[in-house]
């Protein structure tokens, strides 16, 4: 049996070329006609529906008031969903009063228990659309319909579901997401999963404990990086069971949520995931020590300015500057430090924190440094370089060291 | 001779049918997809995205060489965006007028000894200086490196977030574009390494304050040329390549990185011609060498306008200078082509690449002299040399008018009536005599390239701060 190829070929150009032309020009007739008549078809549509839009907002309290019988415009399908757009969109720029009435006003109409019905029983992306409108109605009794929609076997439909829960921004909807992830794993992307966990557990991040024991892999990463943003400082002891844990992600969250924990036992964890192997979890250590703006994390702080990764010297720079302390004391000990990159890492977040000139006065005025520190600090300070590399400072450093004991 | 010739215009005609499939099925792929994006956009809503603690800080990274004209508008526009985290980096790349002063007096820079690690090779920085007006904003001041590409360079260098995002000073991005560009990130950061948002031109439209304020088609037929030309190539060829994660062109005036990735190649190549295409056939290079999993994506709806070139010299020196950028990234990456390890860029990207795009002024060249010498001599058939003309012609009109279509289905960006009508028509005019002279220019590349003649020469601009781009 011979090849398409090989039909193709003993067809020859000239078979085809007539055909083509006209097939070309058809299409090309049937695009413009298609282009012609939509834009004809939108100009009225659109035209309708502004006037209808006008119209509607011009009585929009006696509507949601319900002075006007819901049922006049519930039953048409195109005023219901200009009212549900107008509501939704006024719902989301409202304050707490106008969130309230317009909650209740999407109650009393019937239209949360429209979208509930049809997140339960349509398909595809008229499912996935009722999904978003319920999530962004906030509804409780959205949450049901939503986490249904979890399983569903359409990833669309499952992220709109999750997203839709994590704008319900509370407890319950966490639980329900738990649930789901507990029992068909990471079945979606993991950002949207921690976002929409982040809503709705941060009210009560407890409810990620049992999860994070219990999960394995790339989920436990997921609820581990979860548990790091939104941890409690009553949470403190609960992850000092994660401070050891094999998993990189754990020791970064355990790292992230001591930065509301000034207990000394936070102190201690927080001093011993500096010196991790892996850079993230120094990063976040020193970040959190960072936060927590307390003296006694100097010395990591000022071990953090001396590490190999730029980001976690830069980190280690920024709680340094930050802490409300004398900064000459603690510039003379970055000095000490003799390390050109954490020089360098300091000096730049104490310009973009716009303090170089409080410093410069504070050198002047400290009495806690000796005089010829003080004109070294002064020397290091305007020039930017360390003692080593100029041959003037160089030989002073010598003489200072030869008086050491 | 004329057996020659047969076979040279047989391979003709199959070289423009398989063009014309290829089209028409990126057409198809690219109809789909976007009906499938507007979709996925209902569940995705851009504000939730600017709401989320978890959208990673991107830096901005804007070129300026000689912007005193419009910087102050520009740099406005940029700190404008919509997007949580983010930082602006001005790299003034040795202008020689006051567009640093500009800067410095609109915006209150301080200098300041910003974390700067020169990883990616580029000319000496003179200073660095932050904003005391808005904090976000970092302006790295260097001596001139004679490419844009030596200019983002510095600008990666002093980057410190997750995400590099490198834009033309003088274009006008929408001020969503950069929430619209995360979506794909958002939805899947592990994999997705890059994305590039669609350019559209500016030329016509009104602007004001350097924002956008009404979509209009531009006056002159050689612009309007190119607003189809833009739309078939984002609207249809890249969304459709990118489909298949075959994406090797994000447009250097909008593009959004993974730093470590850009940083972990050496960042853009300073002497590359068309740096944009090349960063990104490096990063396939890398990524496939190390077998990892990743997509490079298009996103059809962010949107940067920029102006294009409103006479034919201008606009024939840039066509030369991508044809020329276009052979100097696919030789030095010849080795790619037909080797299993570079799975589908080696397979069919490149390969479309040489057949399609790079040799395409060749054998036109070629056909058109080889069909004129078949029907003088008699070989050829002049009534089958009409009917193809006739054929091509009227082929290559549907992929425009395509394009058109797939806008006014998505998009819709042109409202006005007459604009619509004058696009369509210009999809009729479009093929005689642009697209002639669209192959002397891309043949005049080639032949530059072949000589060693790289030069680059500026066009022309009329700038952001004129109210109305015409």
């Amino acid at each position: 049996m011979e090849s398409i190829f090989e039909k193709l070929w003993r067809v020859g150009p000239a078979a085809f070329v007539l055909k083509a032309i006209v097939a070309a020009i058809l299409a090309n007739a049937l695009l413009l006609a298609f282009i012609l008549l939509r834009r004809t078809y939108r100009k009225r549509y659109f035209a309708k529906r502004d006037a209808r839009v006008f119209e509607l907002r011009q009585k929009w309290d006696a509507l949601i008031s319900g002075e006007i019988p819901y049922e006049t415009w519930r039953k048409k399908p195109f005023d219901r969903r200009i009212v549900e757009t107008i509501a939704l969109d006024a719902f989301e720029a409202a304050g707490s009063e106008e969130s309230a009435r317009l909650l209740r006003f999407l109650r009393q109409s019937g239209l949360i228990e429209k979208r509930i019905f049809e997140a339960r029983q349509l398909t595809g992306w008229r499912r996935m659309r009722s999904l978003v409108a319920l999530g962004r109605t906030r509804a409780p009794e959205g949450i049901p319909a939503l986490a249904e929609a979890l399983r569903d076997r359409d990833l669309e439909v499952r992220l709109a579901a999750l997203r839709g829960l994590g704008r319900m921004a509370c407890p319950e909807a966490g639980e329900e997401i738990l649930a789901w992830v507990g029992e068909s794993g990471l079945s979606v992307p993991a950002l949207p999963l921690q976002s929409a966990l982040i809503q709705c557990c941060a009210e009560r991040p407890q409810l990620l404990l049992p999860f994070v024991q219990h999960a394995g892999g790339l989920l436990r990463e997921v609820l581990g990086r979860v548990l790091g943003d939104i941890a409690t400082p009553s949470m403190g002891l609960d992850l000092l069971q994660f401070v050891g844990d094999d998993l990189d992600e754990l020791r970064a969250a355990a790292a992230r949520a001591m930065s509301h924990n000034k207990s000394g036992m936070a102190f201690d964890l927080l001093n011993e995931l500096v010196r991790d192997p892996i850079w993230f979890v120094r990063l976040r250590a020193i970040v959190s020590l960072g936060k927590l703006s307390d003296p006694r994390a100097i010395p990591s702080l000022l071990r953090g300015l001396t590490d190999s990764n730029r980001l976690v010297r830069l980190r280690a720079a920024e709680g340094l500057v930050e802490l409300k302390t004398d900064m000459a004391p603690i510039f003379n000990r970055v000095v000490e430090t003799r390390d050109r990159y954490g020089l360098h890492a300091y000096l730049t977040a104490l310009e973009n924190a716009d303090l170089r000139g409080k410093l410069e006065h504070e050198l002047q005025i400290s009495t806690a440094i000796r005089e010829e520190e003080r004109d070294l600090l002064e020397k290091v300070l305007r020039t930017g370089a360390l003692l080593a590399e100029d041959p003037a400072i160089t030989t002073s450093l010598v003489d200072k060291a030869a008086l050491l004991p | 001779m004329i057996r020659f010739l047969v076979i040279s215009n047989h391979t003709l005609f199959w070289y423009y049918f398989s063009s014309n499939i290829a089209y028409l099925t990126m057409l198809m792929i690219a109809l789909k997809t976007s009906a499938t994006h507007q979709r996925r956009l209902e569940s995705h809503r851009l504000a939730w995205i600017k709401d989320t603690p978890l959208a990673p800080p991107i830096a901005i990274i804007a070129p300026a060489h000689n912007e005193e004209s419009s910087i102050r508008v520009a740099v406005h526009n940029l700190l404008e965006l919509d997007y949580p985290e983010l930082q602006v980096i001005v790299v003034n790349d040795g202008s020689e007028d006051r567009t640093l002063e500009e800067l410095r007096e609109e915006f209150r820079l301080r200098p300041v000894r910003a974390v700067y690690v020169p990883e990616a090779k580029s000319a000496p920085v003179r200073g660095l200086y932050r904003s005391d007006v808005d904090t976000r904003l970092l302006v790295v001041d260097k001596e001139p490196g004679g490419s844009k590409a030596d200019a983002v360079n510095a600008g990666l260098n002093a980057a410190t977030s997750p995400y590099v995002c490198v834009v033309d000073a003088d274009s006008v991005l929408e001020r969503d574009a950069l929430l619209r560009i995360m979506v794909p990130i958002l939805a899947d950061p592990k994999r997705v390494v890059a994305v590039g948002g669609i350019i559209r031109v500016l030329n016509g439209s009104e602007i004001q304050d350097g924002t956008l304020k009404r979509v209009r088609l531009p006056r002159k037929s050689i612009e309007v040329i190119q607003v189809i030309e833009y739309l078939r190539a984002f609207l249809i060829g890249r969304e459709a390549w990118a489909q298949g994660n075959m994406l090797t062109i994000i447009s250097g005036a909008f593009g959004l990185f993974r730093t470590d990735l850009v940083r972990a190649v050496g960042g853009y190549r300073s002497r590359a011609i068309g740096e944009d295409f090349d960063l990104v056939a490096r990063l396939h290079r890398h990524l496939l060498e190390k077998g990892s999993d990743y997509q490079i994506r298009f996103v059809p709806d962010p949107m940067c306008w920029t102006e294009v070139p409103s006479d034919l010299r201008s606009l024939g020196r840039q066509r030369a200078r991508w044809q020329k950028g276009l052979l100097d990234v696919l030789w030095p990456n010849r080795d790619m082509l037909f080797r299993p390890r570079y799975g589908r860029i080696g397979w069919f990207a490149f390969p479309y690449l040489w057949l399609f795009e790079l040799l395409a002024p060749v054998v036109e060249l070629v056909g058109l002299a080889t069909i004129i010498l078949a029907a003088c001599l008699g070989v050829l058939s002049r009534e089958f040399f009409l009917q193809f003309l006739i054929f091509g012609y009227a082929f290559a009109t549907v992929i425009s008018i395509g394009s058109v279509l797939q806008e006014e289905i998505t998009y819709k960006r042109y409202n006005d009536w007459q604009d619509v009508v004058r696009l369509v028509s210009y999809c009729f005019f479009e093929h005689f005599p642009y697209r002639q002279l669209h192959m002397i220019w891309r043949l005049q590349g080639l032949w530059q390239y072949l000589r060693g003649d790289f030069l680059w020469k500026p066009m022309k601009r009329k700038g952001l701060s004129s109210a109305q781009v015409r």
